[in-house]
């Protein structure tokens, strides 16, 4: 379990977090949804020990992040910026950071041999990352994450700039480390993928946290009404309605429509209430 | 530690991957090596012959074919000389040896089996007793052969005889107990040489059959200069060596950040001081490679013989402690690795031209001088010309690799205090 207790943290006038309070469940993938600037990677990185709170803590299995506690070993971080050596080998870059680990000899080649997998790049592994597409690149700054088979696992915007096929294939790998009992914090600012991957979604904006809850639950809490839209003519109405079905038989009935489209509220429509602005601007 | 070789080993790898980094560190302080060497020996001549001079006092027929003997051989670049000359020249360390042919030589060769036996006197460099062994290896072989043509040269024996039993049998010749055997045996080998001709003898032990007696004169070396352009270049080449190295790290630092992997390796099992260690002893492998890698060229293709390969190898060692200390406070010049590069880079190239890096430090003017005493690149080229041709005493070395460490470890801890671990 992942304790933030009143966390504050500022870098000179902007307050990156300001006073958030949240526990991630062991076992679960937690989702944290927010916009550029919302404060995600802030809080990954207070996580990882790389910052220190300005007030407040933050505690994972019971012990204080940071740098003395001992949970480093069993934390496996994707930072927002690529990490990686571009001069070595995709290979190279997972075996020296799993000697980091003191993973060695067939553990090592094991756990390298998984993750290249894991990142769909086995026929890649002999190939300096410098040659490596953006997407390859990210792929593999998530396999490095792994290496060492953490318990706890973070994940800043894992999937920037890769393909839907190879992220979908990242979401299932994801999907089975949950399985096996990891506990995954997940930053995005993609609703689908929120939707798709994660038990329970925080809604962060401005260093706070405005909504906790499962996907089902916030959507029904703040996602506001559906919506049917119209097409006539040249024209798209929208229309908000709590009977969907009966307002688009109503439609059809009464004018001459070219097209009709059911519109359920979402995390986006949940942000839009939420803050008064979209997810992505 | 295990995490420190590994961080280390990482970091080796990355310079080989590196062709500008590894250009500046090996090959380009090589080729300023040899470059400046060469120019400044006029051209060199590229033989590794050893230098002597010969010295002929005898002015017998024996000795200047002795002496012609000497100049043909293929190991020895020979020049004639007077006596005096010759042991200054030595004891300036300008040749590595001197063979003066004694009066008497000759005589002494024609009569073999009696009276003395050819003497030569050798002088040599003390710094350089590796060479003087072989030269005495070839001055005996030349004896031998000498002796051989004697006994497969009937007549030339049967004259040497003739000399020797005159000598035994004439009036007022002392007695010894073996004269009468020598005096029938020596007749009757001149018989055996008159009648069939010798092939050859078995040269076993009474006095006389010594082929060649090598005296060794004292030759106390005095302290001038380097005995050749590359005692200086190679110092120099060095030098230029461990600023690529500081430089070449130094960045490579200061992208751990930039490239984000420092975070990776902050947020891995390890302290921060394991992380900048792990810098230090790659950076420190690498300074020392360096040094023993440009030291064997200077030696065997060269000729740089260090006069102390203990006190070399201290001055090799400090130097390294000097120039990581120096990475580590080139890290922490610049935020980005252009920034620190450019900052580097202009630090060394100053460090090195006011230190003698490029401009030999005794070219220099006085006031240069001093001002280079601040230059750590002074306090290395010293240390290490006191190890190879200055032959400075464990004393003397104790002052330029006492300030090399110092150097290094201020600007050691200097550095890791002001090194940013975030961005
Ligand atoms: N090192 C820093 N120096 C100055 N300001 C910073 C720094 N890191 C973050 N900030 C500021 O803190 C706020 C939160 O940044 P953070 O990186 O946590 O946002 P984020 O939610 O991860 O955004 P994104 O989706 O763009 O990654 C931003 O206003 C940002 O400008
Ligand atoms: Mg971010």
């Amino acid at each position: 379990m992942i304790r933030y207790t009143n966390l504050v943290r500022s870098f000179g006038a902007t307050r990156a977090l300001n006073g958030l309070n949240l526990e991630v469940r062991t076992g679960e993938i937690f989702g944290l949804l927010g916009p550029n600037g919302a404060g995600k990677s802030t809080l990954i990185n207070l996580t990882a020990g790389l910052l220190s709170p300005d007030e407040g803590e933050v505690s994972i299995g019971g012990n204080p992040a940071g740098p003395g506690g001992g949970s480093r070993s069993m934390l496996g971080v994707a930072p927002q910026a690529l990490a990686l050596y571009d001069e070595l080998t995709a290979e190279e870059n997972l075996r020296f950071f799993g000697g980091l680990y003191h993973l060695a000899g067939r553990d090592l080649s094991g756990r390298v041999d998984w993750t290249l997998d894991f990142a769909g790049l086995a026929d890649r592994r002999k190939d300096r990352v410098k040659t490596f597409s953006g997407g390859m690149k990210r792929r593999l700054n998530l396999a490095v994450a792994l290496i060492h088979d953490p318990e706890t696992i973070l994940l800043d915007e894992p999937t920037v700039g890769v393909d839907p096929q190879s992220r979908n294939a990242i979401f299932d790998s994801i999907e089975k480390l949950h399985r096996g009992g990891r506990t995954i914090v997940y930053t995005t600012h993609y609703m689908e993928e929120a939707e798709r991957l994660c038990d329970r979604v925080g809604i962060i904006d401005h260093g706070k946290l405005l909504a906790l809850g499962t996907v089902e639950d916030l959507v029904g809490e703040y996602g506001g009404r559906s919506a049917v839209v119209v097409q006539t003519g040249g024209r798209e109405t929208r229309i908000p309605t709590d009977d969907p079905v009966a307002e688009m038989i109503r439609l059809k009935q009464e004018r001459r429509v070219r097209g009709l489209r059911l519109e359920s509220p979402t995390l986006e429509s949940v942000f839009l209430n939420l803050t008064g602005r979209h997810l992505r601007d | 530690m295990r995490e420190i070789i590994t961080l280390a080993r990482k970091d080796l790898l990355l310079l080989l991957r590196d062709k500008a980094g590894f250009f500046f560190t090996f090959f380009f302080p090589l080729m300023m090596a040899v470059f400046f060497g060469t120019i400044f020996s006029g051209g060199g001549d590229g033989s590794r012959r050893m230098s002597i001079l010969v010295v002929d006092e005898d002015s017998t027929e024996a000795s200047v074919k002795f002496t012609e003997k000497l100049g043909g051989s293929e190991a020895l670049k020979v020049e004639r000389s007077g006596r005096e000359d010759a042991a200054e020249m030595v004891r300036l360390g300008k040749r590595v040896a001197y063979v003066a042919v004694r009066k008497g030589f000759g005589e002494a060769s024609a009569n073999m089996f009696m009276g003395g036996t050819p003497t030569v006197e050798l002088g040599v460099d003390p710094s350089r007793s590796a060479e003087a062994g072989m030269l005495e290896g070839i001055l005996m072989q030349y004896g031998g052969e000498r002796m051989q043509e004697l006994f497969s040269n009937p007549a030339l024996m049967r004259q040497s005889l003739s000399g020797a039993l005159d000598s035994l049998t004439a009036p007022g010749t002392a007695d010894f107990p073996e004269k009468q055997k020598i005096t029938r045996f020596l007749g009757e080998l001149k018989l055996f040489a008159s009648d069939t001709g010798v092939r050859s003898a078995d040269s076993g032990g009474f006095p006389g059959l010594t082929p060649l007696r090598v005296e060794k004169a004292a030759v106390i070396r005095e302290e001038t200069g380097p005995r050749n352009a590359y005692e200086v270049s190679f110092p120099q080449g060095i030098v230029w060596g461990m600023i690529g190295c500081a430089a070449a790290f130094g960045i490579s630092l200061v992208m751990e950040r930039t490239r984000g992997t420092l975070v990776r390796l902050r947020i891995a099992p390890l302290s921060r001081s394991q992380i900048l260690a792990g810098k230090a002893l790659a950076c420190f492998v690498v300074t020392v490679l360096i040094s023993v890698a440009l030291l064997l060229v200077a030696w065997l293709l060269f000729g740089v013989i260090p006069g102390s390969v203990g006190k070399l190898a201290a001055a090799v060692l400090s130097i390294s402690v000097a120039f990581v200390g120096i990475m580590m406070l080139l890290s922490v010049l610049g935020k980005t690795e252009r920034s620190a590069g450019g900052i580097g880079w202009a630090a060394l190239l100053v460090m090195s031209m006011i230190g003698g890096g490029m401009v030999p430090l005794f070219i220099m003017p006085g006031w240069m001088q001093t001002v280079s005493d601040f230059s750590p690149v002074k306090w290395s080229i010293i240390a290490l010309e006191g190890a190879l041709w200055r032959n400075f005493s464990l004393v003397e070395m104790m002052l330029p690799c006492g300030i090399l460490l110092g150097v290094g470890i201020l600007a050691f801890s200097l550095g890791v205090r002001a090194f940013r671990w975030t961005e």
